[in-house]
């Protein structure tokens, strides 16, 4: 199998040099095309912060970040938001969508801004369709639920047809069953489209059975093979 | 292009407070310099309109040197053959004395101007004899008609007293002869005959010894656009004269040169005001993108580049200005009309000349556009300096 991400010595130092604060010290993994990968850790240990660097939304101190074979570590600006943009998907905790347009329209907006608009506006549709929304279409995003949102972010998430899905937290805003809904779509949708899903999480129960878990402690990275009570490992 | 400018218009018409704040703005900057152009153009167009229907015509005929000995109805005749010329008429100036007795006292006033004129062709020229709200104006040689200011102080002549009026003539000798007041003229705006008087042609060159000769010949166009050429024309005619020939704007630029300065003072001003609108959308467009920061954020997270959120912000000042510039011309307009219509006036007294001037309407729509457009760039530069992570953490 391909390595579709390859993080290589991965640190980020937050603060002055008198007050220095190692959010991540030297992390190191890949995973292959397909995986569905928790990352796991308590409060404050630093998973958020190494989703950002693997989704490059922030830069680390030292290391790389490889995406399809791809040192992003000196990429311009530009061609990260390219790169973010074509290469990776991203679902937040409190599903960030653009509240000015509709659900049918977030969706498209990644493929709008790739300008890959030819067929862009029936992947959406079918996609909004296999996230159960294919009636909440035209509505505007203040007017559905947090756990219908949550779905329109993972739809978008997916339009571009990424190498990478992160999740950060997609069930922390959400109540327990829509919460188990959520990742049944998330789990369905990695087994349906072959889809790499990185997903950042305090509450590793709910997400049963996975492919991979990575612990981040400390800042530390630390591998468990695949879990059958992931809770206890952490 | 589609979805940048989608989105800028939904966040721009979703804060409906924001949008009509700086529609707002640019539309009072744009209504300012309408109002400014309808008063002080208006008021500067009315006095060169009064001066050439009163004193200098569209072009005013002298002698370089001294008076006009030409026949005046030769040259009168040569201009009326123009096609572009309505009328052409002689005056001659000069100053007088008069003195009146009314009720057992003596008015006297000295070094008063008085202007000689051919009732009939003055009529078929100017208009100050529309001027004359008591009696008529000059109709024979022993009429006189005086300026309302002049009845005044000689102690308020009316329309049939008699009075004596008294000249010196080119060798310096005392010329007196007693007329009847024929007219009183009053005209708003000080460009009129008020503080003057008018008699006739023939009787002034009597009084004043200088039969034939003429002080200048003015000349009424049809189209007053044709007077260079006309002038131009005429010099050319007369080669050997020592004619003088000027355009209503030559002839009056003494008495227009304060005047422009204050309109150019008072554009600036108006230009002053449309700046400040744009500070206005400045402010405004600012808290725009602090209360679009997370949206910024989601974007540039899912790949909007820099450019795309600056294109954004931008399109959006160009909203905000085409918007502004389209309801603050038609603003403008809306009260040009109005003063128009309603025959708007200066201080209640002299009508302004009121105009549609396109080029200048244009001009300060497209300049209100562009300003809105300028306005917008520090806040769209600012908006793609926000940092993805850091943008999105806001609520």
């Amino acid at each position: 199998m391909s390595s579709v991400l390859k993080i290589s010595n991965l640190s980020k130092i937050y603060g002055t040099e008198e007050n220095k604060v190692k959010a991540l010290d030297n992390v190191s993994f890949s995973i292959q095309k397909g995986e569905f990968v928790l990352i796991v850790g308590s409060s404050g240990s630093g998973k958020s912060t190494l989703l950002n660097m693997i989704g490059l939304l922030d830069r680390p101190t030292n290391g790389q970040v490889f995406i399809d074979t791809i040192d992003t570590t000196n990429l311009t600006d530009s061609k990260i938001s390219t790169f973010r943009n074509k290469k990776l998907g991203f679902i937040f905790q409190f599903s960030n969508l653009l509240s000015d347009l509709t659900v049918l329209e977030n969706v498209l907006l990644p493929a709008e801004i790739s300008g890959n608009i030819e067929f862009a506006e029936k992947n959406a549709r079918e996609l909004l369709i296999a996230v159960g929304l294919e009636d909440q279409i035209n509505k505007r995003t203040n007017k559905i639920s947090g756990g219908q949102a949550q779905r329109v972010a993972v739809a978008r998430g997916l339009i571009n047809n990424p190498s990478i899905v992160l999740a950060d937290e997609p069930t922390g805003n959400l109540d327990s069953i829509t919460s188990l809904k959520i990742v049944d779509l998330l789990k369905s949708m990695a087994k349906k489209l072959n889809q790499t899903f990185i997903v950042v999480t305090h509450d590793s129960k709910i997400f049963g059975d996975v492919d991979r878990v990575i612990t981040i402690k400390d800042g530390k990275a630390f591998e468990a093979s695949v879990p059958s009570n992931m809770g206890l490992l952490i | 292009m589609e979805y940048r400018l989608r989105i800028a218009k939904r966040m721009l018409f979703n804060k409906k407070g924001s949008l009509i704040g700086a529609v707002l703005a640019v539309t009072i900057g744009i209504l300012v310099i309408h109002v400014n152009f309808v008063i002080f153009q208006g008021l500067f167009d009315a006095i060169v309109r009064d001066i050439s229907n009163y004193r200098n015509g569209d072009i005013l005929i002298t002698d370089e040197e001294d008076y006009i000995d030409k026949s005046d109805q030769a040259l009168v005749k040569w201009f009326e053959r123009i096609p572009y010329v309505k009328a052409a008429t002689p005056r001659l100036s000069s100053t007088a004395s008069i003195n009146m007795t009314k009720f057992g006292t003596m008015y006297e006033k000295t070094a008063i101007p008085i202007v000689g004129v051919d009732p009939i062709q003055d009529i078929l020229t100017s208009t100050v004899h529309e001027t004359v709200s008591d009696g008529q104006y000059v109709y024979s040689r022993n009429s006189i008609v005086l300026g309302n200011i002049v009845a005044k102080d000689i102690g308020n002549a009316q329309v049939g007293d008699s009075l004596q009026l008294k000249i010196v003539d080119r060798y310096g000798q005392d010329q007196i002869k007693r007329f009847v007041v024929t007219g009183i003229a009053k005209a708003p705006g000080g460009q009129g005959f008020d503080y003057s008087v008018v008699i006739h042609i023939d009787t002034l060159r009597d009084l004043m010894n200088r039969p034939g000769d003429t002080g200048s010949i003015i000349v009424k166009l049809n189209d007053p656009s044709k007077a260079t050429e006309v002038k131009n024309f005429f010099l050319a005619s007369f080669p050997n004269d020592n004619f003088k020939a000027e355009t209503i704007e030559e002839s009056a630029e003494q008495q227009l040169a304060g005047f422009r300065s204050g309109i150019a003072m008072i554009n600036l001003i108006g230009y002053f005001g449309m700046m400040s609108s744009a500070f206005a959308i400045v402010t405004i467009q600012m808290m725009l993108v602090n209360g679009k920061t997370r949206e910024i954020g989601i974007m540039r997270s899912i790949g909007a580049t820099r450019k795309d959120i600056l294109i954004i912000f931008i399109l959006q000042g160009m909203i905000i200005g085409a918007i502004g510039a389209g309801v603050g011309t038609a603003a403008g307009l809306g009260y040009t009309f109005y003063a128009k219509e309603s025959h708007m006036s200066f201080n209640n007294s002299l009508p302004l000349e009121v105009s549609y001037n396109w080029e200048k309407i244009i001009q300060t729509a497209v300049l209100s556009f562009i300003l809105a457009i300028i306005a917008s760039l520090y806040p769209s530069y600012r908006a793609t300096k926000l940092l993805p992570v850091e943008a999105m953490r806001n609520v």
